[in-house]
């Protein structure tokens, strides 16, 4: 807690983002750099409570032990905090960029005042290690002569390899991209995460013995009954890739495209040359509407913007939620409240005005002779999404992007194995042994759970990595 | 531990109301100092509105509390307790209670004395408490009239004394041998016991009493239950117990094991919003409750129904356990260890060593027609008190005010002298009180114990002889004058005239005592004055307020954490400095003329009352005697007192 009347004396003040104007010219992070004196009155604000929630179930699904690091960098002592960092979390630098905060949500402190900036802490830890040379990969125990797969380089896939890497064992990394890291490379786009993060996160596993091999689909490129048979544990963190389509008449018109394929084709390109080979889905002087209202759709909103859309509109199925908790949703939930998020702060800057549209439900697309889209056709609907008559639209649109979130993994690897799935169509085991229906075979995070956050992966991940341990070792030291 | 659910099940319907199960219910002895003023207004709020009791802590209340509000609620708490601080103990205050808590110790840290951190010691606050601003509050681990099971005795006839229609409860912890003391305690007629259990009264205790100091209290209750029943004393005593009794479950727990009343703190301040932050300490109470910083107070987001609905829930909670045993009433409930188990389920290599069969014995009755629930109450013997007769002689003054002269013998079997009467008082008188002199009682012979406790303003007792112990215990604007018997020939300064323990807990009145005091002479003084010639060891001990004048010796250990007040001291000897425990104060001389001033008034005063000889002597050579008066001055309460013309000087300015 440092001081303990910090809170009273200090008030919330997150670190800013770049001005709008200035950084939707550029995909490069929208963050500015830290301020550690600031970051310390930040951390003084802490409370060090009795019952520290935000390390807690509603809180931090790794249990980052935030209340000592708060402290640690209120003494400036940022060695100590990073360790105490690192013992929960492996990837602190891409959870304290894209991470919504539970952690923030359950602060005891929001029950009266706005909540500790952890994320603007946790964040400035591990930047600070990074620069001052102290991330370095992680030691191995001695080989137990184990040899693991996993399969999915997503942040639970590369959590566990470093887990079982630095319990001794042989772990290979298999990714069917062309880069590693899953939503984290192609997903999540470069403003929010850069990419150069992400590698050099790798670069360092790569260093500490972990194997990775790209442009392996396994169970297209690879059989995976084979890599059961030449493995002793076998980890799918595949993520749940398959979308939410929205399948309304017009759906096949030229011009409507899933959220990944916008995003992972820019990232793509960018990444290969800039933006230079022509690579990806512009929406330059295009009228893009996002359909979705979540984090996803303003990684489209922002990256639309970054092209040079000429307007930009946002639908959201839900209600506008509320400024403040509502009744119903009291603290430690994660407060379903309004909020600005990057993109949505640049659309506005740049066109004056929010571009969420709420209770708004599509009903048809519009396309022109040539199969073009033009338009979509919607209805708004109150708040049990029941259509209100008479108040069909139509909107003018030549781009359409659909961010209504996933569904559950894509279903071939478990049809190679044979193995069970549930009846939400995710892979079928529990969050206690994370063992599937098939030996030596286990899943974790969004292809076992449903799509969730990055950090819930991470945890899964960390988990699943202590289980396959346990299986394989008889006892695990692993957390 | 589980049910034995031997018995035919009765319907709910049948079990006795949710409404009526409530009243059983306290909230725990939090003070108001330790929790803010809308937490603990809002408990009380609460506990009035289901017919429960709330329990003021040992902070005392502000009097403004007493009153019921427009809407028909009231603030005030119906336990007051009295802990060895005796913060705020003054006759309204006792006046006020339905219940009178005497605090041995607390569950949590039994030994140790409620501790509040200077920073939470407000204007306010040190008011209520008689204290001084800024200066913690440690209270003293013993009570300073308890030294013995007669002492307690005392101690409850002097409570009882002091509001005839409230119960006189003792807290006492969970200790191995509760029982024992329980017994010992019943026999000195308290009317109500609290087993305080080692889980509760956590926010305020020391890590290390937390977790090494007391016993739980199912030991404690089991323990007490079947030493009383035993003895056949348990249908004098109603009994309590508390420390993290949270559920339904666990008040049927402690109600089989014998308990009849049940106190919870925790839990009811949690619907209150506490978030068990473990700051109670310092100040920071982010919700508004253990706090005193004006900004963190107005985020208190508590309401009575909230802690209303959360008893109500759990009388439910009991009612559904009720009915499963087949029991109707609470009154069944009591001591029915027969209904008790120790849980199968458990099969653990550690649970091997216990053995319950102790706690799980039923009460052995060796006493024919013994009941083993509160059927009797005690005897206090309040219809023998010489007040009776003081009362009726003095009803012109408590009917309409008139002045009223009582003269009578007085011998050591007269107990509490004037307490009863300053009971009348403060009742006739909606706490006012009298103007000085109203009442003056003229008392010849040998004054028993107590004489004068929490004696009402415009009551003087004049005694021509001698007395014992605890004159003037907590005397609250009363004037007590103790002299020699004029036809005696000793010399009055060097023989002792009074008992130990006098004037502890005093809160304003003033007492002249032409003679020596023996021990713990104004120990815990928060405002009255006091001239005496002579005191025995720990004079001015713990004392925060009033005027002490000593012309003679005092004995060691003086002033030890007076943090003040002021006593002044005719050091003849010059050997006084030796005497003191300096830790808080410093010796100063006599020279400013207000000092000088409030000196010579009250020395004049002593001599006019009693006919001192060394007053006397002193007035006589004023100059030279003034010159050896050493100035007994609080470092703290200078502080304040600085801050205060200060202050003044400010508002002076900004006045002009």
């Amino acid at each position: 807690m440092g001081k303990p009347t910090g809170f009273k004396e200090y008030e919330r003040k997150t670190e800013p983002y770049r001005d709008p104007v200035v950084r939707i010219v550029d995909f490069n992070e929208i963050y500015t750099a830290h301020d550690e004196t600031h970051l310390k009155t930040q951390g003084a604000r802490c409370m060090d409570c009795g019952v520290p929630f935000c390390q807690s179930g509603n809180g931090c699904p790794v249990n980052n032990l935030i209340p000592e690091w708060n402290d640690l960098v209120y003494n400036g002592r940022w060695r100590d905090a990073l360790d105490r960092l690192h013992s929960t979390n492996n990837f602190p630098e891409f959870t304290g960029r894209v991470c919504p905060a539970p952690c923030e949500g359950a602060c005891v402190l929001g029950i009266t005042s706005p909540a500790v900036t952890i994320k603007n802490i946790e964040a400035a830890i591990i930047d600070r290690g990074f620069d001052e040379g102290w991330v370095t990969p992680k030691p191995t125990a001695d080989s137990t002569g184990k040899k693991i797969a996993v399969i999915g380089s997503g942040p639970c896939g590369l959590a566990a390899a470093e887990q079982l890497n630095t319990a001794g064992h042989k772990v290979t990394v298999y990714e069917r991209a062309d880069r590693l890291g899953g939503l984290l490379m192609y997903g999540i786009p470069n403003m929010k995460l850069d990419k150069h993060i992400v590698e050099r996160r790798i670069q360092l596993m790569r260093d500490a013995g972990v194997e990775f091999i790209v442009n392996a689909d396994v169970g297209k490129d690879i059989d995976p009954a084979k890599l059961v048979a030449d493995n002793d544990a076998v980890l799918l963190a595949t993520g749940a890739t398959l979308a939410r389509d929205l399948p309304i008449p017009g759906r096949d018109a030229k011009g409507i495209h899933l959220a990944m394929e916008f995003l992972t084709a820019n990232t793509k390109s960018l990444l290969d040359s800039g933006l230079e080979d022509g690579a990806y889905i512009s929406a330059k002087d295009k009228t893009v509407i996002v359909i979705g209202g979540g984090d996803t759709g303003a990684d489209c909103i922002g990256t639309s913007l970054r092209h040079g859309c000429k307007s930009l509109v946002n639908f959201e199925l839900l209600p506008k939620p509320p400024a403040e908790r509502a009744a119903n949703n009291p603290w430690p939930l994660w407060p379903r409240i309004y909020r600005v998020d990057y993109a949505h702060a640049e659309a506005a800057a740049q066109y004056g005005d929010d571009p969420r549209v709420y209770s708004i439900m599509s009903k048809e697309f519009l396309k022109d002779a040539d199969g073009n889209l033009t338009g979509v056709v919607t209805v708004n609907v109150d708040e049990n999404i029941k259509e209100i008559p008479g108040s069909e639209k139509t909107w003018e649109a030549d781009l359409i992007l659909l961010s209504m979130g996933f569904l559950q993994p894509e279903h071939y690897i478990n049809k190679a194995l044979g193995m069970d799935i549930d009846e939400r169509g995710n892979f079928r085991a529990t969050k206690q042994d994370y063992r599937t229906s098939v030996p030596k075979v286990y899943a974790a995070a969004d292809c076992r759970r449903g799509q969730d956050l990055v950090v819930r992966a991470i945890n899964e991940g960390r988990e699943a990595a202590r289980e396959i341990d346990r299986d394989l070792m008889g006892n695990t030291e692993l957390p | 531990m589980d049910f034995n659910e031997v018995n035919e099940p009765c319907d709910i319907s049948e079990v006795q109301p949710a409404s009526e199960i409530v009243k059983i219910f306290c909230t725990g002895a939090m003070s108001y100092g330790s929790i803010s003023a809308e937490s603990h207004e809002t408990l009380a709020i609460a506990m009035n509105r289901i017919g429960g009791k709330s329990n003021t802590g040992e902070g005392g209340e502000d009097p403004l509390r007493f009153e019921p509000l427009p809407n028909g609620d009231s603030k005030r708490s119906a336990i007051k307790q009295v802990a060895s601080g005796r913060f705020g103990v003054t006759i309204w205050y006792l006046a006020n209670a339905d219940e009178l808590q005497i605090k041995i110790v607390q569950g949590a840290k039994p030994g140790e004395g409620g501790e509040l951190p200077g920073g939470k010691v407000d204007k306010t606050i040190a008011a209520i408490r008689y204290s001084t601003p800024g200066v913690g509050l440690i209270s003293p681990p013993p009570h300073h009239d308890i030294y013995s099971i007669e002492d307690i005795a005392q101690l409850i006839h002097d409570l009882k004394n002091s509001n005839p229609s409230a119960r006189i409860s003792v807290k006492l912890g969970s200790e191995i041998g509760v029982g024992t003391i329980a017994a010992g305690v019943t026999k000195a007629k308290a009317d109500h016991l609290v087993i305080a259990g080692h889980d509760g009264g956590t926010g305020a205790s020391p890590l290390t009493s937390i977790k090494h100091a007391g016993l739980p209290w199912e030991l404690g209750i089991a323990e007490t239950h079947q030493t009383l029943v035993k003895n056949n004393l348990r249908s004098r005593v109603v009994l309590q117990t508390d420390g993290q009794i949270k559920t339904g479950r666990d008040v049927a727990m402690a109600l089989l094991l014998g308990a009849e009343e049940i106190g919870f703190a925790t839990a009811p301040l949690v619907t209150l919003g506490c978030i068990m932050m473990r700051k109670c300490h310092l100040n920071t109470c982010p919700v508004g409750i253990a706090t005193q910083d004006p900004e963190l107070r107005k985020k208190f987001s508590g309401s009575p129904e909230y802690v209303v609905n959360y008893f109500f829930m759990v009388a439910e909670e009991l009612r559904l356990i009720m009915a499963k045993l087949g029991i109707r009433t609470i009154k069944e409930m009591v001591g029915r260890v027969d209904l008790l188990k120790t849980r199968d389920a458990i099969n653990h290599w550690k649970a091997r060593g216990l053995d319950f069969s102790n706690i799980l014995m039923p009460a052995e009755i060796v006493y024919e027609d013994t009941q083993v629930y509160q059927t009797i109450k005690q005897d206090h013997g309040l219809d023998k008190a010489l007040d009776n007769y003081l009362i009726a002689q003095s009803q012109p003054a408590l009917l309409r005010g008139e002045k009223v002269r009582i003269e009578h013998d007085i011998i050591n079997i007269n107990r509490v002298v004037g307490t009863m009467l300053s009971h009348e008082v403060a009742k006739a008188t909606h706490g006012k009180l009298l103007p000085d002199d109203t009442i003056h009682v003229k008392l010849t012979g040998s004054a028993g114990q107590s004489l004068g406790a929490w004696l009402a303003r415009g009551i003087t007792l004049e005694v021509e002889g001698d007395c014992n112990d605890f004159v003037g215990k907590g005397l609250s604007g009363g004037k007590i004058i103790v002299y020699p018997p004029k036809s005696s020939s000793f010399k009055s300064e060097e023989n002792v005239l009074i008992g130990n323990v006098v004037m502890y807990g005093a809160t304003s009145g003033e007492s002249y005592f032409r003679g020596i005091a023996a021990e713990r002479f104004c120990v815990r003084n928060s405002g009255a004055n006091a001239v005496v010639e002579g005191v025995g060891d720990h004079g001015c001990e713990y004392m925060t307020g009033g005027r002490v004048v000593i012309l003679g010796n005092t004995g060691r250990n003086f002033g030890a954490g007076m943090s003040g007040g002021i006593a002044y001291v005719w050091d003849q000897g010059g050997n006084f400095a030796r005497m003191c425990n300096t830790e808080t104060f410093e010796l100063e001389t006599v020279e400013v003329t207000a000092d000088i001033d409030e000196l010579r008034t009250l020395i004049e005063k002593h001599q006019k009352y009693t006919g001192s000889k060394v007053a006397e002597h002193i007035l006589a050579n004023w100059k030279t005697e003034l010159a050896r008066f050493v100035k007994v001055m609080p470092t703290d309460y200078k502080r304040v007192l600085n801050e205060m013309s200060a202050a003044k000087v400010a508002t002076a300015a900004v006045g002009s």
